[in-house]
């Protein structure tokens, strides 16, 4: 594959200065009239009312944290309420420029955000687009038309808006998400109301990857990142806004074009009580930001959040900026949370009058006044509305907080409910063709390669063939990427290098041959926007194959990993699915902080499927299970055995196959022992087995494959045989996966044990270098060790291994 | 007139062999320095390797699909 951007020393090196561009300061100048002569009387007074939902929603909820009350309803919301009282015009100016096709991905202080897009939909959404959305939630639809019905289709749309919202506020089932939300992570996608997030500044990365999919679909329509000015000190937003404006979109892409993501920044000038400009941010204007990020620094505003018209104004041009292909975009939206961060905040960090000084720019009041003055409105009228919109509102409230009207989640009628919510188990197949690739496969050079190899992985005299000579764990798994991507367009492949380098172990090689920029891409080193944007990109339509070079680098995604990955099936009570995959190779010889073995740290989190295969027929089989499955999967992949051969198998198919998640493979039978093995720890068992079956011990050795899903029953069975149980695993022993099994099975086969079950795992300290690696990852000497003095009960045999240690003043020590 | 060895290249941590996977050039064809000569392939890529003189393809050591030692002649060139 040709060099595409050459790094010319004579350009690199030229002399010269970096000029920034100007970014406005509340540059907003637009008279009122002209605002009304654009926008129509009707628009602005929909504006208004708009912000008196959002401000009688926020503060029915602060009645009811504050006082127990709202209205004549009383109730003990025991939820989160990070309110957005202040925010109002913010909210509303954005919907009003936004339309119904662009997604807003919001925060933990989302409510205004939500309800402002919604309202904003509805008011542009057919009669029959309405009902069929209703429809949709037929549940919440009968609960409106039976106690909020309103005078018509709009009022019963608005009130179903509401309802949904509070309900899933009050985590019930007609909620948006079925109660499965709540506060702070409801959504409503068929408004463009995408995910609110709990976790600051989550919802940027995730934003970003809607746009990236937004972008391959070259939909009429841009994503947006609402989250707050505290967001701007979070790691992955930086990592999203890079990610965003990568050069790659305008160079190298066929169709060329930013990403349409906009990074709406509700800056309300605290991070809880941290004040964000001045205290705890190098940046003084938090446009400035957008100076850092790429020449036309994200044609950066800061803009006037007190006036909607202003937001709705910078909204617009942002948003011509992202369908034009100028993207990304970055907007600084100054406004002020009147209230407290949550209802427990007392206020100790701000002083009354800065809180005064703000009250005067209360957008409930000053946008009501300024429809007055300009006519639109006749001086009562702002009272008036309001106090409809208030008993609207509180006629909303009693509804949601009826458990006849909304009912509560029966966890106590059915204790498994939420579990079942966590996987869908379902495969969706694609309703399109793929685009044709570049060359035909077999004329690339990694298809003429594995077209010369034996498809098994011995000869016919049964030795063991050189890995260039046979299939190996790598082809298997490039050979189901690859029959996937000529098949499926919602396919996309990225990593650190995956394109002309072919991943940093040559998993992906040859792929940039087949496939141009759009499927398959370098990623920048930002492993929470690789992970994020997935999730985004998922959520939109696609199913991305990202790649994290080393398992060690899953520290540097956790929360995109374990918060959303595992997270937005379940919390959207299934309205969502993630069907993505997350390649992680696990390393060798190169230390502590490239060769571990986490497993057990995604096994421990609920909604991740995990596999790691051991053998090039299972590599092959189960990645296209992976790539198949609409659940989120985590793929691991050892270093060490990208270059096994077939053993077991007679040979890896070349057509394409799928293994089921969770049936362990028995890869030799025993009667004296079970060796339960997870990855690479399966080749040392079976050496072990070997040596132990010539002292008469006959181990079965069994292959984990994948660990969630697992079935137990066939080690159970094993089990039954051999009473005695290891399990192998190259992780740390304290807290592995290993550990989980072992315990499962103690009490699951308890009647059958003979000898209490062994967890061989690495010990509890740092993988040492290359040289030394082999005192640390169970050997073939440490399984027989435990296989003849643990469960054979012969203390005094002569160690093969170097684990000869007290386990329990290891423990006593810390390790 | 010399005798320019191609040999097989190291190829980087713990790679000790490779397999010719392609001739570009065969016994009587002229060569330029730089120009591909043949494909070789690793367990994790697949690579070029170019001629490390002009002149004339003498000598092919290594047939195709065969596995060579790092460091392994593959090919010789006579230099005009």
């Amino acid at each position: 594959m040709p060099k595409s951007i050459p790094v010319d020393p004579t350009t690199t090196r030229q002399p010269g200065r970096l000029r920034g561009v100007d970014i406005p300061l509340h540059a907003y100048d637009v008279p009122l009239a002209s605002e009304l002569a654009a926008r129509g009387a009707t628009a602005l007074i929909e504006a208004y009312r708009h912000m008196l939902i959002l401000r009688a929603f926020e503060s029915g909820i602060a009645s009811l944290k504050t006082r127990g009350s709202y209205g004549d309803l009383t109730y003990a919301y025991k939820g989160p309420a990070h309110l957005s009282i202040g925010q109002e015009a913010a909210a509303v100016g954005a919907a009003m420029a936004l339309h119904p096709s662009d997604h807003i991905y919001g925060s933990h202080r989302s409510h205004s955000e939500f309800l402002a897009k919604g309202l904003a939909a509805i008011g542009a959404t057919g009669d029959n687009g309405l009902i069929s959305i209703m429809e949709g939630h037929g549940a919440l639809l009968r609960a409106v038309e039976a106690h909020l019905p309103g005078d018509d289709l709009r009022a019963r749309a608005e009130n179903f808006l509401a309802l949904g919202f509070l309900a899933e506020i009050f985590m019930r089932t007609t909620g948006f998400n079925g109660g499965m939300g709540g506060s702070m992570h409801a959504f409503f996608p068929p408004f463009g109301a995408y995910p609110n997030n709990a976790i600051v500044g989550a919802s940027a990365g995730i934003a970003t990857g809607a746009a990236l999919w937004m972008k391959r679909e070259a939909r009429e329509a841009i994503a947006v990142s609402m989250v707050g000015d505290g967001a701007t000190g979070c790691g992955p937003v930086w990592e999203a806004m890079n990610f965003a404006g990568q050069g790659q979109f305008r160079s190298l892409w066929d169709a060329k074009g930013g990403l349409p993501v906009l990074f709406f920044f509700t800056n309300n000038f605290y991070a809880m009580g941290g004040q964000t400009s001045g205290e705890t941010m190098a940046w003084d204007r938090l446009a400035r930001i957008g100076a850092g990020l790429n020449a036309e620094a994200f044609h950066a505003e800061t803009v006037d959040g007190t006036n909607p018209l202003a937001v709705a104004g910078a909204v617009t041009r942002q948003r011509a900026h992202l369908l034009a292909g100028r993207g990304p975009a970055l907007l600084d939206v100054e406004c002020y949370r009147s209230t407290g961060h949550s209802t427990t905040d007392v206020n100790a960090y701000r002083d009354k009058a800065e809180l005064a000084a703000w009250a005067e720019l209360d957008p409930l009041v000053t946008f009501p006044a300024a429809l007055v003055e300009a006519g639109v409105l006749a001086p009562e009228a702002p009272g008036a509305m309001k106090a409809v919109v208030e008993a609207r509102m509180q006629a909303v409230f009693r509804a949601a907080a009826d458990p006849e009207i909304s009912p509560p989640v029966d966890v106590a009628g059915d204790p498994t409910l939420i579990g079942r919510k966590m996987f869908s188990h379902r495969t969706t197949p694609p309703e399109a063709l793929a685009p044709a690739p570049l060359v035909a496969p077999e004329r690339t050079r990694r298809l003429r390669q594995i077209g010369k190899k034996s498809r098994a992985g011995r000869d016919e005299g049964g030795a063991t063939l050189s890995p260039l000579k046979a299939i190996t764990l790598r082809d298997g798994l490039f050979e189901a990427m690859l029959h996937h991507m000529l098949r499926d367009p919602r396919l996309m492949i990225y990593g650190e290098e995956c394109r002309d380098w072919g991943g940093a172990f040559g998993v992906t090689g040859g792929l940039a041959e087949l496939f141009p920029h759009d499927r398959v891409f370098n990623a920048p080193i930002s492993e929470a926007a690789i992970v994020a944007t997935a999730i985004g990109a998922a959520i939109e339509g696609a199913r991305p194959v990202v790649e994290l070079m080393y398992a060690d680098f899953i520290g540097r995604a956790g929360d995109e990993i374990f918060n959303q990955m595992a997270k937005w099936q379940a919390m959207s009570d299934g309205a969502l699915s993630l069907p993505m995959v997350l390649r992680c190779s696990v390393g060798s010889k190169y230390g502590a902080q490239h060769s571990q073995d986490w497993t057990a740290l995604t096994a421990h989190m609920p909604g991740l499927k995990v596999v790691y295969p051991a053998t090039p027929y299972d590599a092959k089989g189960l990645m296209s299970e992976a790539i198949t499955l609409d659940d989120p999967v985590v793929f691991f992949e050892s270093q060490r055995l990208y270059d096994r051969v077939e053993l077991f198998e007679a040979e890896v198919p070349a057509e394409a196959y799928r293994i089921e998640f969770g049936a362990p493979a028995l890869r030799r039978a025993g009667s004296d022992v079970t060796i339960l093995t997870i990855g690479p720890s399966l080749y040392p068992a079976l050496e072990a087995a070997d040596t132990l079956a010539a002292d008469g011990v006959e181990a079965e050795v069994i292959d984990a494959r994948t660990l969630v899903p697992f079935d137990y029953a066939p080690v159970i069975a094993s089990l039954e045989k051999t009473g005695r149980l290891l399990v192998v695993s190259e992780a740390c022993e304290r807290g592995s996966f290993a550990m989980t099994l072992a315990g499962n099975l103690t009490r699951f086969a308890f009647g059958h044990l003979k000898a209490p079950p062994r967890v061989l795992g690495s010990p509890n300290w740092i993988v040492p270098g290359a040289d030394m690696e082999e005192s640390y990852f169970p050997q073939v000497g440490d399984i027989l060790d435990a296989v003849r003095i643990d469960l054979m009960g012969a203390p005094d045999h002569r160690r093969a291994g170097v684990r000869n240690w007290d386990d329990q003043a290891l423990a006593r020590a810390g390790l | 007139m010399a005798h320019v060895e191609v040999k097989l290249p190291e190829l980087g941590n713990e790679v000790t062999e490779a397999q010719l996977d392609l001739w570009h050039k065969a016994v009587g064809d002229a060569v330029d320095e730089g120009e591909e000569i043949a494909t070789i392939t690793t367990p994790k890529v697949s690579m070029e390797i170019e001629a490390p003189a002009s002149g004339t393809v003498i000598e092919l050591r290594v047939e195709e699909d065969e596995i060579a030692p790092v460091g392994a002649v593959l090919a010789v060139i006579e230099t005009s």
